[in-house]
């Protein structure tokens, strides 16, 4: 039985199924084109280095997830971050900048310039103001690259992502990047765009180039997963009805404090009073966790690396899904509420 | 990038020179440009001479010394975006006989010039002034620089 074609997606590993896939999906974002990567990590981790190099400037938020910040580490270009979801401090870098343009038109010309976000933050849960962005990608002719990991499949009346939820048109946001690892349990990412913005990732996205290409059964499975999501458009306003009850049953947890945005089914659980010492705090929220699991709820701590920009705080994460009933998510709400008033107080 | 050609060279302009075939084409394009003037009627041998060495100048100072960057993406992310052909080649090391060899070319093709012009005095000064532009930006003290900003960016 076959695995998967085992070949880069540039040569013999692109199947007729990873073509209709990546039609469907420009379909489904309302964009000219997409292009599939076989794992998300790698998805905006290659996408921002093949845009910006050497020398070009990346805006970017702080709070952005691992992924993000290694492909802003490989792009090699000059990183300024602003404060998480502080439009303020964005504002005023983007005039700096303005100011320093004028002062070197020639280096101006030949320096591109970025912003990056994620529409539905990994690491805080809570959402940037598109909108804003979007006027600044106005004001200032620079691009915005948005990571959809969490809003694809979540957000807008038809699961289409941050653009729809927020009312914008798809052409605003000049590249979105998606995993399909998350809403639409499969492998890989997706990139999304106009034509001639994607179709360069085909021969400078390292991801594409030097990597196996997706198993065409996995393809297939993203593929049904986009019927389901064109079929049944009522389960994402389901979800984010979910994600709103579960917040409302897990407020109240005893020593865990409910997190991000209220729409939002990644629910992340901080630590009330976090001690000085994360190991202390991560082991504490281990138990809990192993006393949920044991219970039957999947529930996991938030893993970080040592190397993240600006480490959360330490927290539980809990993900609602759309199948779950109602009264699901009571006994789940309950037992972590157990757990917790076991192990924290 | 090309897809199936991993390597560790980053940036093909570094090494394109020094491959197989490259000097002696270099040499046979000077020829052939030398004789495609030779055979326009309206110059005599010493205009033709005079005008091989400042067209070859002027050419590859066009080429070598005023273009930077590369024309496709690089593996380096962008490293040699600013530095010009000549400042590339073998990755800014200076003395490698590629670099020998090309500044050789102008200096030898001054020596041809000034002879078949019988030291002409009009003809010399032009030649030198050829000279200059096709020898002064290939010193190594002058590696990586720009006069007054000229097309630093």
């Amino acid at each position: 039985m076959e695995s998967g074609p085992v070949d880069l997606g540039g040569f013999y590993g692109t199947v007729d199924i990873h073509l209709e896939l990546e039609e469907r999906l420009a379909k489904f974002t309302g964009r000219e084109e997409a292009i599939i990567y076989s794992y998300g990590f790698a998805t905006i981790s290659s996408a921002i280095p093949a845009y910006s190099k050497r020398r070009d400037i990346i805006f970017c938020d702080e709070g952005v997830c691992f992924a993000v910040q290694k492909g802003l580490a490989a792009s090699r270009s000059k990183i300024k971050y602003f404060r998480h979801n502080d439009m303020d401090h964005l504002e005023q870098l983007l005039e700096e900048q303005l100011k320093l343009d004028k002062k070197n038109p020639a280096k101006e010309k030949v320096t591109r310039k970025f912003i990056v976000a994620e529409a539905l933050y990994m690491n805080h849960g809570d959402l940037c103001p598109l909108p804003k962005l979007v006027e600044f990608r106005n004001r200032y002719r620079t691009p915005i690259f948005l990571e959809e990991s969490l809003s694809f499949g979540v957000l807008g009346e038809h699961g289409r992502g941050a653009t729809e939820h927020w009312g914008l048109k798809p052409g605003d946001v000049d590249l979105i990047c998606a995993s399909l690892e998350t809403a639409m349990g499969s492998t890989g990412g997706f990139c999304a765009g106009k034509s001639y913005v994607v179709d360069h990732q085909r021969l400078s996205g390292i991801g594409y180039c030097f990597s196996a290409s997706m198993p065409p059964m996995l393809a297939a499975a993203s593929i049904k997963g986009l019927d389901i999501m064109e079929g049944s458009p009522q389960i994402f306003s389901q979800l984010r009805d979910k994600a709103v009850a579960m917040r409302r049953l897990l407020r109240g947890t005893p020593g865990l404090r409910v997190c991000g945005e209220s729409v939002n089914p990644v629910i992340h659980l901080q630590l009330a009073c976090p001690s000085s010492s994360r190991d202390t705090d991560d082991e504490l929220l281990e138990r809990v966790a192993r006393e949920c699991i044991d219970s039957g709820v999947a529930v996991v701590v938030a893993k970080y690396l040592k190397e993240e920009l600006k480490l959360p705080p330490a927290s539980l994460r809990v993900t609602v899904c759309v199948e779950l009933s109602e009264d699901e998510l009571e006994k789940a709400a309950k037992v972590i509420k157990t757990a917790a008033a076991k192990h924290i107080l | 990038m090309q897809v199936m050609s991993a390597t560790a060279i980053t940036n093909p302009n570094a090494s394109w020179l020094n491959t197989r075939g490259m000097w002696l084409g270099y040499l046979t394009s000077v020829a052939i440009l030398h004789f495609i003037l030779l055979s326009v009627p309206l110059f005599s041998t010493a205009m033709a001479w005079t005008l091989t060495h400042v067209v070859h100048n002027v050419g590859m100072y066009i080429m070598f010394h005023h273009m930077k960057g590369t024309p496709y993406p690089t593996g380096d992310q962008g490293d040699v975006r600013r530095l010009t052909n000549w400042e590339q080649i073998d990755n800014g090391h200076q003395y490698t006989p590629t670099r020998i060899f090309l500044t050789s070319v102008p200096i030898f093709l001054f020596f041809l010039a000034s002879f078949y012009t019988f030291h002409d005095r009009a003809h010399v000064t032009v030649n030198l002034i050829a000279l200059a532009v096709g020898v002064i930006p290939k010193f190594p003290a002058l590696h990586k620089f720009r006069l007054y900003g000229i097309n630093r960016y």
